[in-house]
C-alpha cells in the first residue's frame, strides 16, 4: 500500500515534469510559450485518463468497487429502515433456525468421539455360526446399528492386551449400570461404568481435577476408586471443588473419588450418559443384581465388556483383525470348556469406533434429519419472501437505475451493487440469526432435558456450524438478490427516466412481469408451507394416537417406584419376605386401592425375554417370549383382565420360591464342579422341583396354542445343543391374561409370560384413589420404617412414565408445529405484501372501475379472488410435493397414513382461512379507494 | 498495420509498447520523456505514441518487476524519474524479442510469398 501511494503521488509530479520538458523542447524548436505548452499537452494526451489508468495498475480495483458498493448499500438501506428491518428479521428467523438444528446434528452425529485421535480407535465385534455357550451376556446398546455383537469376556480382553505388536493401546468398558450412590447428598441411583485400568490413558481423556484411573486401580487389592463425570459432578455435587478425596458408598462398598473427568467426555458411546467410572476390579466386590452365575472378572464364558483398541502405526486393519481372530478362535475353542466349535467359524471383525459405538444417535438421528429438512424449507420460504420484498423495492428504484445506466455504469456493475445490497442484508440477518440460534439451542436442550435426566450431548457452536451459517447466509443473499438484481439491470432507459405515473413504478408491461414473478414467489411460499404444515400435522396426529391408545391396562392413578435390595445386602429369601411385607403395608395405606410389584414396570423401557420349549415341539426348537416376574395382585392392581384360568395364589409364590432355590443351588453346585473331568454328581432325588406356575397373555395363547385350551398345559425349559444341567422343572400354565403393552407403545403386543417374582429388584405399583403423588411421602416413610437403608428410586406415576416414553414424539410434534407456524406466518406475510403492492399499483385502475360503475364488492372480489387463486395453486403444488415426500416419514408415524387425506384437507383449509385474513387488509384498502382521488393519482 | 501518414496516432497494443520500452532501456537508465522521444526517433517518426500512454505502461512494468525507478537529474538539470531494466527485465526482453521476430517473420512470409520463392 505504501509503495502504491508513493507511486501515485510521484506520478502527478512526473507527468508535470514530462510536459514541462516537452514544452521546453518545443520552445527550443521555435514555438511561443503558449503554443509550446499547448502542443505538449496535446502530444501527451488525456492527463486525467492516464493518471487514472496508472492508478488502476496499482489498485485492487474490485476491492475498491466492493467497498464503494457496500457504502452505497448502507446508505440506501438506512433510508428505508422498515424494509431493512423486515428483511433482516425474516432472514434471522430462517438462518437462526437452520443454525440451531445444524448445531444439534453436528453435536450429535457429526462430531467425532471426544477422545484423542478418534479415527485410530477400533471396536471389536465377533460373529459365529452358532451361539456360544455363555453363562452370561450383556450389551448396553453398542454396535446395535450394525447388528453385531460387541460383548467380550474380561479374560479375552487381558489376552488381547498382551499382544502389543498389533495394538498400541487397549481399553475395555462395560455399562452404564445402576448403583446406589450415597455420600453426595441423599441416597440416589447413579449410573456407573466399569473401565479397565488403561481406559483413560488409551483414550487420552484427562481430568480437570484429581487424577484419572490407572492400572494400579484395576487390581483386586487396590482400594476402590472412582472418577466422576463432569456433568454428574455439577449435578450431584454442585461443582464443589472438595469432592476429590471424598468417600462415597456404592451399594455395599466404600470408595474414594479420585478425580473429575473433563467436560467434553461424557462417555465413549455417544448418548449413554455415565455418572462415574470405576475399575473392573470392583466388580467382584460390589454386590449388585444377580444376573448370572459366573464370576464376571475371571469367567471366560461371561461376555459383558466392550473392547476398543488403537492400532499400532504400520499395522493394517486386516492384519490386526487376523491376529485378533486367531486369539479369539483359540480362546473360544481351546479353553477349559469350549464355548464354540471350530466349525462355527468364530471370527473377530474390527470396526472404526465412531461407526460401531453408535449409542443413542441412531434413535435421534432420523428425527433431526427431518427437522433439518423442515428448516431448510423454511429458509427457502424466507428467501422467497425477501425476494418478493426486494422485487417490489426494485420496482420503485427504476428511475435511479435508469440514471445510473445513462451515466455509463455497466449492467454488470449495477448487478454487483444490487447483489452487494442483498448480501449485506443477509450478513446482518445471519449475525442476528446466530444469536437467535443460541437461544434456540438452549430452548431445545431444555425441552430434551425434560425427557432425559441430563441431556447426554454437549451442543455448542463450533467452526463447522459457523462455516455452515456463513455458507447459508451467502447462499441466501445471492439467492434472493439474484432476481431483483437481474430485473434492476435490465430496464429500458427511456421509460425509466420519464417521470409520469405510468412509468412509476415502471409501466404496465414491466410491473406485469414483476407481478408474475411476485406471484410465482408467493405460490412457491405457499407450496413450501403446505409441505411443512402437512409434516407437522402428521406428527401431531401421531402423538395424539399414541396418547389415546389403550395399552391393555388402566394407566390412571398408579404410583410407580423401585427398590433395590441388592444395595442393602439382601439374600433371595430376605428379598421375598421384604416384598411381601412392603406390599401388605402399602395395600393397607388409606388412599391406596391395591398394591403390587413386578421386576420391571410396564412401559418403563426395560424388559426381559427368554426362551421356552413347548411340549411336543421338535427337540432343541425354542420359542421366544417376553418375560415378566410379578407379585401378588398384579393383575388386579393394573386392571389387566383375566381371560381364563386363575391368577397367582400365595401357594404359587411359595412353590416358585422353592423351585428357584433348588435350581439356583443346583446351578451353583455344578458351576463349582465345572471343568473337572469326572461325571457330574447331581443327586437325582434332590433335583426334583415343581414346574413354576405361569400366566400367559392372549397373544401367546393365540400364537402357540391355537384351537387349544392352554390352561393346565406344561412348557419346558429351553433346550440347547448341550444336554441341560440340573433340574428342568419347566412351567405350568395356570391362566391367560389380556394383552398389554410391555416393552414399547408402538410395536405390536408380543407373546408374554408372567411368573411369580421371587428375587431381584422390584418396581412397586400402587393403585391410588386420588392423586398418586400425594402419597409419595407416606410411601417413603413406610419403606424407611421397614429398612432405613433401602433407597427408593425412579418415583413417578404411570402417566408420567408413559409421557416419558412418548417424549421424543412429543418433542417432534412440538418443534415441527413451531416450524409450521413460522412457515405459515412467512407465507402470509408474502401474500399480504404482494396484494398490498398490487392494490397500490392499480389504484388508478380501481378508481376508473369504480367511476365506471363497479361496486366495492366487485373490487373486493378482485383482490381476494387473486389471493385465493394464488393460494390454491400453491396448495395444489404443495400437496403434490407432500405426497411424494411424506413417505420418508412413515417410520415415525403411528396410526396415521403418510397420505392421510384428513390431514391434507385440514391443512389446506387452515391455510386458506389464514390467507383470507392476509387478503383482508389489502382488500379493504381496495374497497376504500375514492375514485376522484384515484383518478388524480400521479 | 503501420502506415506512414503524418499526424495519425497509432494505437499500439499494450504488450508491444511494453516491449519497446524494455528495449529502449537496454543501454541504460532513461527518464520518461526521453523514452517517448527515443521511441519516436528510433522508429523514424513512424510510431507517434501518445506520450501519456507511457505512464501506465511504465507502472505495469514496475509492478511486474521488469524495470525499477529512481530519482535523478535530467540533462537540463531538472528533477526526473529514471527507469532502468532489472535482470528479470533483461531476460524478458530477450524472450519477447525472439517471439516478436518469429511472428513478424511468419507474417512477412505470408504477405510476400513471391519474394521468398525468388530467393
Amino acid at each position: 500500500m505504501k509503495r502504491r501511494e508513493r507511486m501515485v503521488k510521484d506520478l502527478e509530479q512526473d507527468i508535470r515534469d514530462h510536459i514541462e520538458t516537452e514544452t521546453q523542447d518545443n520552445i527550443a524548436r521555435g514555438m511561443s510559450p503558449e503554443d509550446a505548452h499547448y502542443a505538449a499537452m496535446r502530444k501527451f494526451g488525456n492527463v486525467t485518463r492516464y493518471t487514472e489508468e496508472t492508478r488502476e495498475v496499482w489498485s485492487f480495483v474490485w476491492l475498491e468497487q466492493l467497498l464503494q458498493d457496500a457504502r452505497y448499500a448502507i446508505r440506501t438501506l438506512t433510508h428505508s429502515p422498515g424494509f431493512a428491518a423486515i428483511v433482516i428479521i425474516t432472514l434471522a428467523l430462517g438462518i437462526g433456525a437452520n443454525t440451531a438444528i445444524f448445531s444439534f446434528i453436528d453435536g450429535i452425529l457429526l462430531r467425532s468421539l471426544p477422545v484423542k485421535d478418534p479415527q485410530q480407535l477400533v471396536v471389536f465385534s465377533w460373529s459365529a455360526h452358532a451361539r456360544p455357550k455363555l453363562t452370561g451376556h450383556s450389551g448396553y446398546g453398542d454396535c446395535l446399528n450394525l447388528n453385531r455383537d460387541c460383548s467380550f469376556s474380561i479374560p479375552f480382553f487381558k489376552t488381547l492386551r498382551t499382544h502389543t505388536d498389533t495394538f498400541s493401546g487397549m481399553a475395555a468398558f462395560a455399562g452404564p449400570l445402576d448403583y446406589d450412590f450415597s455420600g453426595g447428598g441423599p441416597a440416589r441411583m447413579a449410573q456407573g461404568q466399569y473401565v479397565s485400568g488403561d481406559f483413560f490413558s488409551t483414550l487420552g481423556v484427562n481430568t480437570i481435577m484429581g487424577r484419572p484411573l490407572g492400572m494400579p486401580d484395576d487390581s483386586p487389592s487396590a482400594p476402590p476408586a472412582i472418577v466422576l463425570s463432569y456433568a454428574y459432578w455439577q449435578r450431584a455435587f454442585g461443582g464443589e471443588r472438595s469432592v476429590v478425596g471424598r468417600m462415597v458408598r456404592l451399594n455395599n462398598i466404600s470408595s474414594v473419588i479420585v478425580g473429575v473427568a473433563e467436560p467434553r467426555f461424557t462417555n465413549l458411546t455417544p448418548g449413554n450418559p455415565v455418572d462415574f467410572f470405576m475399575p473392573f476390579s470392583v466388580a467382584d466386590r460390589i454386590r449388585s443384581e444377580h444376573w448370572g452365575h459366573g464370576d464376571r472378572i475371571s469367567d471366560p464364558s461371561v461376555w459383558w465388556s466392550v473392547i476398543v483398541g488403537r492400532l499400532k502405526p504400520g499395522v493394517s486393519l486386516a492384519q490386526a483383525q487376523a491376529a485378533a481372530t486367531t486369539m479369539f478362535v483359540n480362546e473360544t475353542t481351546h479353553g477349559a470348556t469350549p464355548l464354540l466349535n471350530e466349525a462355527d467359524a468364530p471370527a473377530v471383525k474390527l470396526l472404526p469406533a465412531a461407526q460401531g459405538l453408535d449409542g443413542e444417535t441412531s434413535e435421534i438421528a432420523p428425527m433431526f434429519y427431518l427437522l433439518m429438512f423442515a428448516v431448510g424449507l423454511i429458509l427457502l420460504i424466507a428467501c422467497a419472501n425477501v425476494a418478493g420484498l426486494m422485487l417490489a423495492r426494485s420496482a420503485t428504484r427504476q428511475r435511479e437505475m435508469a440514471v445510473r445506466l445513462a451515466l455509463g455504469a455497466g449492467r454488470a456493475r449495477i448487478m454487483r451493487q444490487l447483489l452487494t445490497e442483498s448480501v449485506l442484508l443477509s450478513l446482518v440477518g445471519g449475525t442476528l440469526g446466530v444469536f437467535l440460534s443460541l437461544w434456540g439451542i438452549k430452548a431445545i436442550t431444555a425441552l430434551f432435558s425434560s425427557g432425559y435426566e441430563a441431556f447426554p450431548f454437549v451442543i455448542a457452536p463450533d467452526w463447522r456450524v459457523l462455516l455452515f451459517t456463513v455458507g447459508v447466509t451467502f447462499a441466501a443473499g445471492i439467492l434472493f438478490g439474484l432476481a431483483p438484481a437481474l430485473r434492476g439491470a435490465r430496464i429500458d432507459l427511456t421509460p425509466g427516466l420519464k417521470e409520469t405515473a405510468s412509468s412509476l413504478p415502471g409501466g404496465a408491461a414491466h410491473s406485469g412481469r414483476w407481478f408474475r414473478l411476485g406471484s410465482a414467489l408467493v405460490v412457491a411460499q405457499v407450496a413450501l408451507s403446505i409441505v411443512v404444515l402437512i409434516g407437522a400435522g402428521l406428527l401431531v396426529r401421531t402423538l395424539r394416537n399414541l396418547h389415546n391408545l389403550n395399552p391393555g391396562f388402566d394407566t390412571r392413578s398408579i404410583l410407580l417406584f423401585g427398590v433395590n435390595p441388592a444395595a442393602a445386602e439382601y439374600t433371595d429369601q430376605k428379598t421375598a419376605q421384604l416384598y411381601t411385607d412392603l406390599q401388605q403395608r402399602f395395600a393397607s395405606l388409606p388412599g391406596v386401592i391395591s398394591a403390587s410389584y413386578s421386576a420391571d414396570a410396564l412401559l418403563s423401557g426395560n424388559h426381559s425375554s427368554d426362551n421356552v420349549h413347548l411340549d411336543g415341539a421338535p427337540p432343541k426348537s425354542n420359542v421366544s417370549t417376553e418375560w415378566l416376574a410379578v407379585g401378588p395382585d398384579f393383575f388386579s392392581t393394573m386392571r389387566i383382565p383375566l381371560l381364563a384360568g386363575r391368577t397367582f395364589t400365595p401357594a404359587d409364590f411359595a412353590s416358585a420360591a422353592a423351585t428357584n432355590a433348588t435350581v439356583t443351588a443346583a446351578a451353583d453346585a455344578s458351576a463349582k464342579v465345572a471343568g473337572s473331568a469326572g461325571p457330574l454328581n447331581v443327586n437325582p432325588s434332590e433335583a426334583q422341583a415343581a414346574p413354576a406356575p405361569v400366566i400367559i397373555n392372549e397373544a401367546f395363547a393365540r400364537q402357540f396354542f391355537p384351537n387349544q385350551d392352554p390352561v393346565g398345559k406344561h412348557m419346558g425349559n429351553p433346550q440347547e445343543d448341550e444336554p441341560a444341567v440340573g433340574p428342568q422343572p419347566g412351567y405350568l400354565i395356570v391362566g391367560i391374561a389380556g394383552n398389554t403393552k410391555y416393552n414399547s407403545l408402538r410395536s405390536a403386543i408380543e407373546p408374554t409370560t408372567y411368573l411369580p417374582q421371587v428375587s431381584n429388584s422390584a418396581h412397586f405399583e400402587l393403585r391410588t384413589a386420588a392423586d398418586p403423588t400425594a402419597l409419595i411421602p407416606v410411601v417413603r416413610e413406610v419403606v424407611s420404617r421397614v429398612d432405613n437403608n433401602l433407597p427408593l428410586f425412579n418415583v413417578r406415576t404411570q402417566t408420567e412414565q408413559i409421557e416419558q416414553m412418548l417424549f421424543l414424539d412429543r418433542l417432534m410434534s412440538e418443534i415441527s408445529s413451531a416450524f409450521a407456524l413460522l412457515a405459515l406466518v412467512l407465507a402470509c406475510i408474502g401474500l399480504y405484501g404482494l396484494l398490498s403492492y398490487e392494490v397500490a399499483r392499480r389504484t388508478r385502475e380501481l378508481g376508473i372501475r369504480m367511476a365506471l360503475g363497479a361496486q366495492r364488492r366487485d373490487l373486493l372480489r378482485l383482490v381476494v379472488g387473486k389471493g385465493i387463486l394464488l393460494v390454491l395453486i400453491g396448495a395444489a403444488i404443495g400437496i403434490a410435493a407432500a405426497i411424494g415426500l411424506t413417505r420418508f416419514m412413515s417410520t415415525i408415524l403411528y396410526g396415521v397414513h403418510a397420505d392421510d387425506p384428513l390431514t391434507f384437507a385440514g391443512v389446506v383449509i387452515l391455510l386458506t382461512l389464514v390467507a383470507l385474513a392476509a387478503c383482508y387488509i389489502p382488500a379493504r384498502r381496495a374497497m376504500r379507494v375514492d375514485p376522484i382521488v384515484a383518478l388524480r393519482y400521479e | 498495420m503501420f502506415t506512414k501518414e503524418q499526424r495519425e496516432r497509432i494505437e499500439l497494443l499494450q504488450g508491444t509498447l511494453d516491449l519497446l520500452i524494455l528495449r529502449t532501456l537496454l543501454r541504460g537508465p532513461v527518464h520518461g520523456h526521453a523514452i517517448a522521444k527515443a521511441i519516436e526517433f528510433n522508429s523514424d517518426e513512424v510510431l507517434q505514441v501518445e506520450q501519456g500512454s507511457l505512464y501506465p505502461a511504465l507502472h505495469r512494468l514496475i509492478k511486474r518487476g521488469w524495470i525499477s525507478a529512481e530519482e535523478g537529474t535530467s540533462e537540463n538539470n531538472r528533477r526526473a524519474k529514471f527507469y532502468k531494466l532489472t535482470a528479470a527485465g533483461r531476460r524478458r526482453l530477450t524472450v519477447e524479442t525472439s517471439k516478436w521476430d518469429k511472428m513478424a517473420g511468419a507474417i512477412a512470409r505470408i504477405l510476400r510469398p513471391a519474394e521468398q520463392e525468388g530467393e
